[in-house]
């Protein structure tokens, strides 16, 4: 009985955010003619699709009862590095960070790949001499490759490629002082955060100028590749203009973290991490090991993130993700991921992600001031939470039942 | 001990009882949970409210104590009716409870504690710290005379914690005093202790109500005692005129023939051996482990007796890896040579380690019985990774059935069983990881009677199956009864290694002071 009482609560407090979702939805459509239309349906998708990403790894995050403050700032240090990656055509500091980046992630994956791989015979020592030195190899081949790529530029594929080692390593680097020097997340990932900023500026050159990617100085700089805009275009279907690229890769980064969450022994032991550190690293779990995963996996996402700001913007900036955290953070909050950890999933976060985009999307079709909207999205987030939390439900009952008191 | 119980003086009903329950009735949305109660609580006396997990105790509490304001029913304090609408309203109508997780804050001062929420005030409406520690050192006079009163809480154990917890009662004259479980982190002497002063606050007037699963403190105690069994009211008798077997009876419902089945096995090969082990852990200035030495054969149970920080926790912790590389000295498992460096390496090599915590290390609360269950076994049942189709139910619905888990099903959430049930979702948790060797750390510690010897018939059956068992409990009858060697530890050092003949409760706590 007990059982089915709490079922029922928890579908309905589940039930209480897409309801919420559809409510928005309802008094968007009757606020404004525009707002169902395709054009604005698709636009919505285009805004959230940035935030959309970066929240999905910082659902990962949370879960383990983390946070990750150094997301806005990844995201500029990333932009930034894509920016240069795309316009330049010989070793910059852009590049001397993401080649060898980008070859130490391709070791680390051959190594992890072999060792996953190499069925068990051989012995020990010519297992590990085996994974080291193709790890090795691959690092050699894929610096070089690299090096080799510089003189004529990098394209999207190449962005593809070395941007999000940059991302992978950054957040490797929080997530393993996080998880062996046994510090705060918050602490941590503040003090990345104020350190990427520095290392975004100092790549930038110039005190952080601004690398616009397509009419950048013609004299002395090249321009991004055309193709390049295919990141920052829409796929057509049945004649329009109907899904943009962005929107692809919030999409396949949310399905490929929801099937981690539910499918993967991994996924189960990000929760149990954030559920009870101690009782999951008493049952065997390697506890470190899953806190690194999740900080390099936000890492990724946020480089993934920055390559669609260059496209979309045209630009990469030293301060293209200042205080982007903070969207990310409430958008997973509002989608009922607990700070505390243990509770929560992608789901949420994606429905988090449309309600902050629609509400943006709304007050903007009618005309309502940035400022107006800022107040009025913390609002939101309070309401959010108190709505999923059942509070709100239990001051209005507790009211009711006072009222009838009072007239009784 | 047992004479004394029977002789203890009746007291003869003069004037109205202090408290007065009368078919109380609670219901938690659509389920009744307590279906007509009644309790009556005499001036200068210790009422013992016995029954099992789920019986009632705690929400009968909460209902005196103004957390559960929407019951039906009768209440009447001193005579008077009355009714509390919050806590802070029973409080005012002096009665109070001291919680089985203590309520204090940890790095306020005694006095602070004790007057929070009420701090006393100067002419100018700032905190009079002054007085509010000289009235604090003179409430604690009598329970806890050497206390610094303005010295932080948390730099003081547990046993005077909740010391300072009855003070901070008293300082709101309090005629009630509700006490949850008090001694589950006591030692025996801590708990001596504080029996002293709970018969000093009997015999100054008080009305104690007394929850406790442990036999031996009821009867030391309480003069009646009230039993619930699933929400209702069983009965009420003198603690004298109710012998242990029929109190059981009437907690249960059913008669439990032996609360200790024990079966002695013939010990088979050795599974455990330990050689001058030892644990100083990181920031402590003393070995909490010094230098010990046991083993562990087939079919047998080892138990370790001790009190509070004796270190046999630490030992079970080292030998299952808990502190890593950690540990000095020898472990031989089944006869191979084993470093435990981390908890995967003792679940690799067949140990299985309960701690003494479920909350804290033993589950994850957040998660259902299921996931909890197989959450030590899904690196074996899926090497790949993947964790798709029925498997896991595949490999927990038989341990339920064998641990007769009672679970509305196996997808609630873990914080829906009672204590007992949760414990067997721990034990069945580990039983999957297929150990050989099991670390038992108060496996039955906060759990109900039956639960108990559904644990005990079961830990027979392992051994009967030829898994070695190290058991530690703070219940000597337990530790007796269910051990067929006894080793005691005092401070980190083995002081006595005791054959099931020789091992009685006096030799037992000689060597564990």
């Amino acid at each position: 009985m007990a059982e089915s009482g709490t079922k029922l609560r928890t579908i309905l407090r589940s039930a209480t955010l897409y309801l919420g979702l559809l409510a928005l939805f309802v008094a968007g459509a009757a606020l404004s003619p525009q707002f169902l239309t395709m054009d604005n349906q698709r636009d919505v998708l285009w805004q959230v699709s940035g935030n959309g990403i970066l929240a999905i790894g910082m659902t990962l995050v949370i879960l383990t009862a983390g946070i990750d403050l150094s997301v806005g700032s990844l995201l500029s240090l990333c932009s930034v590095v894509c920016a240069m990656l795309l316009m330049q055509r010989k070793w910059t500091h852009a590049t001397m960070v993401a080649v060898p980046a980008f070859a130490a992630g391709c070791g680390a994956l051959a190594a992890w790949l072999t060792w996953r791989l190499w069925p068990g015979q051989g012995g020990r020592i010519v297992r590990r001499a085996g994974i080291t030195g193709i790890g090795l190899a691959a690092i050699a081949l894929a610096a070089m490759w690299a090096a080799s790529r510089v003189p004529h530029g990098f394209g999207v594929i190449g962005v593809l490629l070395l941007v999000p080692p940059v991302g992978l390593l950054l957040g490797l680097i929080s997530g393993a002082i996080i998880a062996k020097g046994k510090l705060q997340p918050f602490i941590v990932t503040l003090a990345m955060m104020v350190s990427a900023v520095g290392l975004a500026k100092y790549i930038a050159g110039q005190g952080g100028r601004v690398h616009p990617i397509y009419t950048g100085d013609i004299t002395t700089e090249a321009v991004a590749p055309e193709s390049f805009k295919l990141l920052a275009s829409n796929i057509t279907v049945f004649g329009k203009d109907l899904i943009p690229v962005p929107g692809l890769f919030f999409a396949g980064s949310a399905l490929l973290a929801a099937l981690l969450l539910s499918q993967l022994r991994i996924g189960r032991y990000i929760y149990a991490v954030g559920g009870n550190e101690e009782t999951a690293r008493l049952s065997g779990i390697n506890t470190d090991r899953i806190k690194m995963l999740v900080y390099s996996i936000s890492g990724v996402l946020c480089a993934v993130a920055a390559v669609l700001y260059c496209a979309q913007y045209e630009q990469g900036k030293a301060d293209a993700g200042f205080t982007r955290e903070l969207d990310a953070i409430a958008a997973v909050v509002i989608g009922g991921t607990s700070l505390m950890g243990g509770r929560g999933g992608v789901g949420g976060t994606i429905v988090g992600v449309f309600i902050f985009g629609y509400l943006g999307n709304i007050l903007n079709l009618r005309g309502v001031s940035t400022e107006f909207q800022s107040i009025l999205k913390g609002f939101i987030i309070v309401l959010a939470v108190l709505l999923q939390e059942g509070i709100l439900a239990r001051w209005i009952g507790d009211t009711v039942r006072r009222l009838r008191r009072a007239t009784a | 001990m047992a004479t004394e119980t029977h002789n203890r003086p009746v007291i003869a009903d003069a004037g109205p009882p202090l408290l007065r329950m009368c078919d109380v009735r609670k219901a938690f949305g659509n389920v009744e949970v307590l279906h007509g109660v009644t309790l009556d609580v005499r001036p200068g006396e210790i009422h013992a409210l016995v029954g099992e997990n789920g019986a009632g105790k705690s929400t009968l509490m909460k209902i005196l104590a103004g957390v559960y304001t929407d019951w039906t029913g009768l209440m009447e304090i001193g005579g008077q009716p009355a009714r509390f609408h919050s806590p802070r309203d029973a409080e005012d109508g002096r009665v109070a409870i001291i919680h089985q997780e203590l309520a204090l804050v940890p790095y306020l001062s005694v006095a602070e504690n004790m007057f929070l929420g009420r701090e006393p005030l100067t002419r100018w409406h700032t905190v009079d710290h002054g007085r509010m520690r000289a009235d604090a050192r003179k409430l604690l006079t009598q329970l806890a005379p050497s206390i610094d009163v303005s010295r932080p809480v948390a730099e003081y154990p547990v046993s005077i914690q909740q010391l300072i917890e009855i003070g901070k009662a008293l300082s709101r004259n309090a005629r009630i005093l509700i006490l949850d479980e008090p001694t589950s982190a006591l030692s025996d002497t801590e708990a001596g202790r504080l029996f002293d002063i709970l018969r000093e606050l009997k015999a100054q007037g008080a009305g104690l109500i007394y929850i406790s699963h442990k036999m031996e403190e009821i009867y030391a105690l309480a003069d009646r005692i009230t039993v619930l069994r699933d929400g209702e009211y069983v009965g009420c008798r003198p603690a004298s005129e109710l012998d242990r077997d029929e109190l059981i009876h009437w907690m249960v419902g059913r008669q439990i023939e032996q609360l200790f089945p024990k079966h002695v096995s013939q010990p088979g090969r050795e599974l455990l051996r330990v050689e001058h082990l030892s644990l100083t852990p990181a920031g402590a200035g003393r070995k909490l482990v010094d230098d010990v030495s046991l083993c562990v054969r087939a079919g047998e149970v080892v138990g370790i007796g001790g009190l509070m920080g004796s270190g046999a926790s630490e030992l079970l912790g080292s030998i299952f890896g808990q502190y890593g590389r950690r540990p000095t000295g020898t472990l031989h498992v089944d006869g191979k040579p084993f470093v435990p460096a981390s908890p995967l390496h003792g679940i690799d090599a067949g140990i299985a380690f309960v701690t003494n915590d479920r909350k804290a290390t033993g589950l994850v609360l957040s998660m259902s019985v299921l996931r909890n269950m197989t959450l030590a076994s899904l690196k074996r049942a899926a090497p790949r990774g993947r964790l798709s189709g029925g498997f896991e139910r595949t490999l927990a619905e038989p341990l339920s059935r064998e641990l007769s888990l009672k679970a509305p099903s196996l997808h609630a959430p873990i914080t829906s069983l009672s204590g007992g049930n949760q414990q067997k979702v721990i034990l069945a948790k580990w039983l999957m990881t297929q150990p050989m060797l099991l670390l038992l750390d108060e496996p039955t510690r906060g759990i109900d009677v039956g639960a108990k010897a559904d644990i005990y018939e079961l830990m027979n059956r392992w051994t009967a199956a030829g898994l070695g068992i190290l058991l530690i409990t703070s219940e000597l009858p337990e530790l007796l009864a269910m051990s067929d060697r006894i080793v005691v530890m005092a401070h980190g050092r083995l002081t006595a290694e005791l054959s099931r003949k020789e091992a009685t409760q006096e030799r037992v706590m000689a060597a564990a002071v």
